[in-house]
């Protein structure tokens, strides 16, 4: 697992696919993001794969994608996991055409995470089961961590600018804990028109950007000390604005 | 109206709202406010465990964004955490003390400036697994005595079911994804306190008590109505704003 969460950190040149696939012990890895969006589209794009371990992975990730029904975009769609390690037991009708053409490719189950936070959705950390049965618990509680770690390294991957490298775990202990956070990232997702997701890069790229934590960054923000609707500049503070 | 009808009264409340589809979130902000009532502390919050064993807050008994923070600092310190790795009850914490200081030393000061004195920390329960804490709050030292501390024991208990029973389209791995779940929607709602603070130009917690009402009003819920919001299938122009509401500036 930690070898797994190694590959995440910027420059570790492993493959997180296949080192994911390793560590859970499950036949197939596959990350999918979903494109970054213009303003006022939300929730209707298909994500695309960016890792995946075997080709089977992409082959299936395609599949369900291209025909629009699976655990996959149920999981995109209400923003929770879908768990289904042994197909035998979905309904049929559930997802039709997908599951006899899944069959066919030799996947025997699938569980997919939404990556993301509220309604930032940025991904989809999908898991190939097979034969051997379904996930116990601590192969889902790994997954689980990984993929809160897959979802801090795809914020990253949207920050303009590259973060030093460090030596801790790959998600940075950097406060998104915090409700002001996810307030400051509504308040600036308003003030920019912008989407949920871009508000949220937007709000760590300054944060990191000025070397503050994004805690103290967004209680600004939430307390009226700082706004990012500007004139190209940058964040800024309001005229007549104090503390 | 006596302790033991009041009781009686929430157990109602509380059966009643698992029998139609409930919302997670709204059921637990309740239960957090009858804290309060029934043990006659001044706040409570409920904090759940995140896949990588975090404390999350999901809710309290006020919305006012200063607990929800304080509650926020005990994802990696405080009674709390204590409580959910042990898997026992912390009770009677006095916040005066050095070893409380000490101990927590984020916690405990950021606890006293909002005046509280006491705390307490009760295990959300699952069989034999731990999920995540009940914590009360008092501004006024006054002990909780056993029966007080078995009464907490039971809103926490209420408060792991509501949240293990929370329905979902399957039934496999339903505790695990219902606990991403409920934490997902903890943080969507956020971030619409954020998007109509910023619309009305109130402050978030303002934003919150009219949004609330509104969806209480409309039978809406919350999380759903968040969701509505933030996908814009809703025109939040309809939402009556907080009474000092005032449009934010406008820059050119």
């Amino acid at each position: 697992m930690a070898e797994a969460l190694r590959s995440l950190r910027p420059g570790s040149g492993a493959d997180p696919a296949e080192t994911g696939a390793r560590a859970l012990g499950v036949a197939g890895v596959a990350v999918s993001v979903f494109p970054m969006p213009s303003a006022d589209t939300n929730g209707t794009r298909a994500p695309e794969p960016l890792w995946w371990y075997p080709e089977l992975s992409l082959r299936f990730e395609e599949l369900q994608f291209t025909l629009g029904e699976g655990p996959g975009p149920d999981a995109a769609r209400v923003g929770i996991a879908v768990l289904e390690p042994d197909l035998d037991r979905v309904r049929p009708d559930r997802w039709p055409v997908l599951l006899p053409a899944v069959r066919q490719l030799g996947v025997d189950g699938v569980c997919c995470f939404p990556l993301g936070l509220g309604a930032v959705r940025l991904g989809m950390f999908t898991l190939l089961c097979d034969g051997r049965g379904g996930l116990d618990g601590r192969q889902l509680a790994d997954a689980n961590t990984l993929a809160a770690a897959l979802t801090v390294t795809l914020l990253d991957g949207r920050r303009p600018a590259d973060r030093k490298d460090d030596d801790g775990l790959p998600w940075p202990a950097d406060g998104l804990h915090r409700a002001v956070v996810h307030q400051a990232t509504g308040m600036i997702s308003v003030q920019l028109a912008i989407p949920l997701t871009e508000a949220l890069v937007r709000l760590r790229a300054f944060a990191y950007g000025s070397e503050r934590l994004i805690g103290d960054v967004a209680e600004d923000v939430v307390a009226r000390r700082l706004r990012f609707d500007d004139d190209g500049s940058g964040p800024r503070v309001p005229v007549g604005g104090e503390g | 109206m006596t302790r033991e009808q009041r009781l009686a009264e929430v157990f109602v409340e509380i059966a009643d709202s698992l029998i139609d589809d409930f919302d997670v979130l709204d059921l637990l902000q309740r239960l957090s406010a009858r804290c309060v009532e029934l043990l006659e502390v001044s706040a409570a919050g409920i904090l759940l465990a995140d896949p990588r064993g975090e404390l999350q807050v999901i809710a309290a008994s006020d919305e006012h964004t200063r607990l929800l923070e304080l509650l926020a600092r005990q994802h990696d310190q405080g009674p709390c955490v204590e409580c959910f790795r042990t898997g026992s009850a912390r009770t009677n914490i006095d916040l005066g003390r050095p070893e409380a200081a000490a101990a927590w030393p984020r916690f405990t000061p950021k606890a006293r400036e909002l005046g509280f004195v006491a705390t307490h920390a009760i295990p959300l329960r699952l069989r034999d697994r731990v999920v995540g804490a009940l914590n009360l709050f008092q501004t006024s030292v006054h002990r909780l005595d056993d029966d007080e501390i078995a009464l907490a024991q039971a809103l926490a208990d209420v408060a792991t079911i509501t949240i293990l029973q929370q329905r979902t389209l399957e039934k496999s791995y339903v505790e695990n994804t219902q606990l991403n779940s409920a934490l997902t929607s903890r943080i969507l709602v956020e971030q619409v306190k954020g998007v109509l603070a910023e619309r009305w130009g109130t402050s978030v917690d303002e934003a919150f008590a009219a949004f609330r009402a509104y969806a209480r009003a409309h039978h809406l819920r919350l999380t759903d109505f968040a969701r509505q919001i933030v996908d814009g299938t809703v025109d939040t122009s309809t939402i009556p704003a907080p009474e000092n509401a005032q449009p934010p500036e406008i820059y050119e």
